[in-house]
């Protein structure tokens, strides 16, 4: 069971919406996300710090706290993309409210490793966090040049350019799943890559061992149904 | 008619809630972790964790007013040894013998209630009821005594204008 995380890129994207978020974003969108995000971010720190002692004792990660702990990413990542322009619309607030063209499952994990807890809690900074930290941080300034592209693009076309779309949706992913490796919430190390679980006939193809896409073709993978998951 | 309701047995206890009662009483780490410093953050943590979790079942709620109930204390005698500490700190006054003797004596309540806390961790995990010195019985009563409906008629709320 792996998580889901995609952004629909749509056919049209709106000019007017675009202009207004860019000029007006952070009064309407940002300050009022930001501030319930970031005390919701408070109660998930609290939560991972129980979780981690749970998991410890238990091998479990107490389910209603993961319920919040992948709701509040819902959030974010909607917040993400609304702002990051890629997705129109406004970002619906509360914790079990969607997002059109905004897929993120996270499947519960019955089990956990006590090992790899303490691993990731001992040396995760420097597995984790240093090598998956440089790389995204390149990719990230390579992200916010293609979004100034995009947001061009978007300006003249209303079409947010598919490559762009999917490199910028392949950075969120990433740092998605290490967000998700060192919040305890899943075992799979993340991978050096942010294209997406690739699946066929139900069953998942890792692809991830086959190369990086930094500079490669956006991938036309099937994404499951939420459900399925 | 008995006094109080029943009381679920670990076998009906469903694993979530057994994990939610547990987290009851892990809110304590979490003051331990973040509210050290300041020793009402423990509270505000237990009081949001109490308000999202207490309509999941009796077992969970009875947990949870045990946790809140028991760290009440422990918050009020943290919250004077920091304030206390704080304006010898900036007064700087030497540290009296009685201040001492108070650290001494928060300390052994903050053990005492940390085994006591484990203790019920563990056994809310378990499904099990763990009763602490007085709390356990007020917090039982809070959530199992019978509430007998009172069906005393005091007619109809609205009414045409006078």
């Amino acid at each position: 069971m792996y998580p889901l995380f995609e952004i629909d890129r749509q056919v049209e994207y709106s000019r007017g919406e675009l202009l207004l978020r860019t000029f007006f974003g952070w009064i309407y969108i940002v300050l009022p996300h930001a501030f319930i995000l970031g005390l919701l971010g408070i109660w998930s720190g609290i939560l991972t710090f129980i979780a981690f002692w749970s998991i410890l004792f238990t091998g479990r990660y107490p389910e209603s706290m993961f319920e919040f702990q992948e709701q509040l990413q819902r959030w974010q990542i909607r917040f993400n993309a609304v702002t990051l322009n890629l997705s129109d619309g406004y970002p619906a607030f509360g914790l079990t409210a969607q997002h059109e063209g905004v897929h993120v499952e996270i499947p519960y994990p019955e089990n956990l490793s006590r090992g790899e807890l303490i691993l990731k809690a001992l040396f995760g900074f420097i597995y984790v966090i240093i090598p998956h930290g440089i790389i995204l941080y390149l990719r990230l300034i390579a992200t916010m040049i293609l979004m100034i592209f995009a947001w061009f693009a978007v300006l003249f076309t209303g079409k947010y350019p598919a490559g762009m779309h999917e490199f910028n949706v392949g950075t969120l992913r990433w740092a998605f799943r290490v967000s998700l490796y060192m919040a305890l919430m899943t075992d799979r190390y993340p991978p050096f890559s942010g294209r997406p679980d690739e699946w066929e006939g139900g069953e998942l193809i890792d692809s991830y061992d086959e190369g990086d896409d930094l500079g490669g073709e956006p991938s036309d993978a099937f994404v499951p149904d939420p459900k399925d998951l | 008619m008995s006094e109080y309701q029943l009381i679920p047995q670990p076998e009906e206890i469903p694993i979530r809630e057994r994990e939610d009662a547990m987290g009851s009483y892990m809110m304590m780490f979490a003051a331990v972790g973040a509210g050290l410093p300041f020793p009402f953050l423990n509270l505000v943590a237990s009081l949001i964790y109490y308000y999202i979790n207490k309509a999941k079942g009796q077992f969970v709620k009875f947990h949870l007013v045990q946790s809140l109930l028991s760290q009440i204390p422990v918050t009020l005698i943290n919250s004077v040894a920091v304030v206390w500490g704080v304006s010898l700190f900036i007064s700087s006054t030497p540290v009296s013998s009685a201040f001492k003797g108070y650290l001494v004596m928060a300390l052994i309540l903050n053990i005492a209630y940390f085994i006591f806390s484990i203790v019920a961790a563990i056994r809310a995990r378990r499904g099990e009821f763990y009763y602490f010195p007085v709390f356990g019985r007020i917090a039982f009563h809070q959530v199992f005594k019978e509430v007998e409906s009172e069906d005393v008629y005091v007619g109809p709320i609205n009414q045409p204008p006078a």
